[in-house]
């Protein structure tokens, strides 16, 4: 494993700077470095090397005194990701401490954070889906929000680039509304999938059931090894089976030998020049030390995750910009969405007891989006619409403690898998809403003397009616699929839980409706990009990270294009 | 913090009675306990072993008090409660002891097979069951399953993933390789420890 090189002493001044070093940053710095760009990524966390840094990657539970469990002293320091039951000892060191990183929520809205170099791309859920123009001409088709400034067509050859080196899994079925991937191959279905599979197709027409798309390699890419069903992704993975930018890009950068990395390096604001109209850098604050210091470069890329970036261009202020740069729209904060979460069904499956799985699959099902997808499928209760991830497997012990019994022969049984169970929980698609916001709270600054952050934002009416239908679509489907004791949930618990959060700093066609323009750039200044979450003008119901990859490399190509030309 | 500290002294008392046995002489009680509980009381440490006894006995396979499930427990209650649970949990125990008192005229720790057995049945036959969950959280709105029900789930994980449970006795597996989704359970045998 190459070391990375963190002097940023020497040098104040770089071609490029990206910041941010997560599933966006890491392929801007590629892309930019490759391009032969000096590029300094500046990351606010402590460096991750891939596997040196990885020290839980191997822990069975009773290597640790709590199994994995996170004690309360430390829960309390993160009582916001507490909320997600993702977190424990194996994985913490990859959280943000909460306590440290306050913002103030008017509504319930929870803010993961994962500050490292390799941010969420460490955590992420791995579930890689293209957008279709079902997703891209949604806004101008309804009237919500504003049109993308793209197509499909424009991204395609993206998703494809991205793709290749990634490393995408899954099987091509060829719906319109959920293109194709170029794909390793798909990981397998287990009895009790291919079952309820079978059974849905054929009693709901128009609707499938596939295996995930995921950045987990089923064969070995560019030097990495294929997955070898451990999951325990979020620790780090040895083989670099799956797509994280600590395994993936970062190294592709470095190898190059343009890329320096800063860690600890806390953006303050984009420096703007009010004489030559452009940004001319950005001003950092070590976050160990809290020294002040500017770095320097032509062109600059945000990739600080959706709330992070905007709330670096908020505080980004000048004459120019009195409301934070690039914010002659005023839609700067605005438009925040997520996906909703947690609504679904679960049931218990008869049959294949003499029958189970080898590995521990990082994956699950998919059912694509179904709803209002053509004539015949439009519904007036809602608009847009929504998919679901799930899957079936076998009870362990846990199941005793339901149990009416305890005792020896209770024991001895829980050693033998238990009932199969299946559940589906659904993914929807939120509408832009202008009043779905962040702002800055001057009031109440952070540890580093920073402003922090309001976010006040809600799912509404067309949110709760999908919610409706995807619990109603959910108990039906497992009913046809035959399963039993079906129950059906509904644990909506406010924004944030998807994780997916979008928007704030929206493209689109008009300077006075949108941050920025069709190639990411922000409308006013034109060598700052945008390229992470902030960026979406829709959220579709389909999981983003994949489109942030397409959309930075597909930028970060027309940066250098333009640099080239001079145009820049 | 109040708690706590009397917590510590109770430790430090404990480990005082050791090096001066005489002590242990004029106390009505004489503790049952092979281990020392960090956090729990004596008496609140004695009624988890009795309790972890009675859910996981030994049989073929290990005993819940073999794979030190008890002084799991204790840890659990030490480090993953805050001031707060602990006193909810020395609560619950206290009045589960009590209601066991009511019925069997003694301590649980200290009465038969038989008693506890009886006991136990009518706990799981008044416990409300946890909820399914969807990765990592319980769906629906969860109704408190009470002291029995918790301590028989924090039981269950304790046991199923101890050393000897996960590595000798469940099917241990630790790089599995390429996911295969349809095999036959002869093939594996026990449930997978990880």
């Amino acid at each position: 494993m190459a070391n990375f090189n963190i002097d940023a002493k020497k040098n104040m001044t770089y071609d490029a700077i990206v910041i941010g070093s997560g599933i966006s940053g890491g392929w801007a710095a590629k892309e930019l470095c490759e391009s032969g760009l000096k590029t300094l990524v500046l990351e606010r966390g402590k460096l991750v090397e891939h596997v040196i840094d990885y020290p839980t990657m191997n822990n069975d539970p009773w290597d640790l005194d709590l199994r994995g469990a996170a004690t309360a002293d430390e829960m309390k320091e993160r009582q916001i990701v507490g909320r997600s039951g993702f977190v424990g000892e194996n994985n913490m060191h990859f959280y943000a401490k909460d306590d440290e990183n306050p913002y103030r929520e008017e509504k319930p809205f929870m803010w993961i954070r994962a500050n490292q170099m390799g941010g969420r791309s460490l955590l992420w859920g791995k579930q890689c889906y293209r957008w279709s123009d079902l997703d891209f001409s949604a806004n101008a088709k309804d009237g919500h929000g504003v049109d993308w400034p793209i197509r499909y067509n424009d991204i395609a050859p993206w998703y494809t680039y991205v793709e290749k080196f990634a490393g995408i899994s899954g099987e091509a079925i060829g719906l319109p509304q959920l293109p194709d991937s170029h794909f390793l191959p798909p990981m397998e279905l287990n009895c009790v999938e291919k079952d309820v599979k079978k059974r849905i197709e054929k009693e709901f027409p128009g609707r499938n059931m596939i295996i995930g798309r995921v950045a987990h390699l089923t064969v070995p890419l560019n030097g990495r090894g294929q997955c070898q069903s451990r999951n325990r992704c979020d620790r780090g993975c040895p083989y670099g089976a799956y797509f994280s930018s600590n395994a993936v890009t970062l190294p592709a950068a470095n190898v190059t030998g343009n890329l320096t990395i800063r860690p600890f390096s806390l953006a303050e604001a984009i420096i703007y020049d009010e004489e030559k109209g452009r940004a001319v850098g950005v001003r950092i604050i070590d976050s160990e030390t809290k020294e002040t210091i500017e770095y320097y470069a032509r062109i600059i890329f945000s990739n600080a995750s959706t709330i992070g970036t905007t709330q670096l261009l908020l505080n980004s202020t000048s004459n120019r910009f009195e409301n934070g740069l690039g914010n002659d729209s005023g839609e700067l904060g605005h438009n925040l969405m997520d996906h909703t979460y947690r609504v679904g069904a679960m049931g218990k499956f008869e049959g294949h007891e003499d029958e189970y799985y080898k590995g521990r699959r990082p994956n699950g099902i998919y059912i694509p989006r179904y709803r209002n997808i053509d004539e015949k499928s439009t519904t007036d209760k809602f608009l847009r619409g929504y998919g679901y991830q799930g899957g079936a497997g076998r009870a362990n012990w846990d199941a005793g403690a339901n149990q009416k019994a305890f005792g020896g022969e209770f024991k001895d049984a829980l050693m033998k898998p238990g009932d199969w169970e299946f559940f589906i929980t659904g993914f929807a698609e939120c509408l832009p809403y202008h009043e779905n916001q962040v702002t800055l709270d001057k009031n109440n600054l952070d540890k580093w003397g920073r402003p922090t952050l309001v976010i006040d934002a809600e799912f509404k009416e067309n949110e709760l009616a999908i919610n409706r239908q995807i619990q109603i679509d959910a108990v039906e489907m497992l009913e046809k699929a035959g399963l039993k004791d079906i129950v059906g949930f509904d644990n909506e618990h406010g924004m944030g839980y998807g994780i997916h959060e979008m928007g704030t700093a929206r493209m689109g066609k008009d300077p006075k409706t949108s941050v920025l323009n069709a190639t990411n750039q922000v409308h006013a200044v034109k060598n700052v990009f945008v390229t992470d979450g902030a960026c979406m003008t829709s959220s579709s119901c389909v999981n983003p990270s994949l489109t942030y990859m397409a959309l930075t490399a597909r930028a970060a190509n027309h940066a250098v294009s333009e640099l080239k030309k001079k145009n820049l | 913090m109040q708690r706590r500290e009397a917590l510590k002294q109770t430790a430090l008392f404990g480990v005082a009675t050791t090096l001066f046995p005489s002590l242990i002489q004029s106390c009505k009680e004489v503790s049952r306990l092979n281990w020392q509980p960090q956090f729990l009381s004596v008496k609140n440490a004695e009624l988890i072993s009795a309790l972890i006894d009675t859910l996981l006995p030994k049989t073929e396979t290990p005993g819940g008090l073999d794979m030190k499930v008890d002084m799991f427990i204790d840890l659990v209650y030490g480090k993953l409660k805050d001031q707060d649970g602990q006193a909810e949990m020395d609560k619950e125990m206290n009045d589960f002891d009590a209601k066991f008192k009511e019925k069997f005229g003694g301590r649980f720790a200290d009465l038969s097979p038989e008693n506890r057995t009886e006991f136990l049945m009518m706990e799981e036959v008044r416990s409300p069951k946890f909820n399914g969950s969807v990765w990592g959280t319980a769906v629906g709105t969860q109704e408190p399953v009470g002291f029995y029900r918790n301590l028989k789930s924090v039981a269950l994980w304790g046991y199923f993933s101890s050393k000897e449970i996960g590595l000798n006795v469940l099917s241990y597996d630790p790089v599995p390789g390429p996911f295969q989704g349809c095999i036959p359970l002869v093939e594996v045998g026990n449930t997978w420890s990880l």
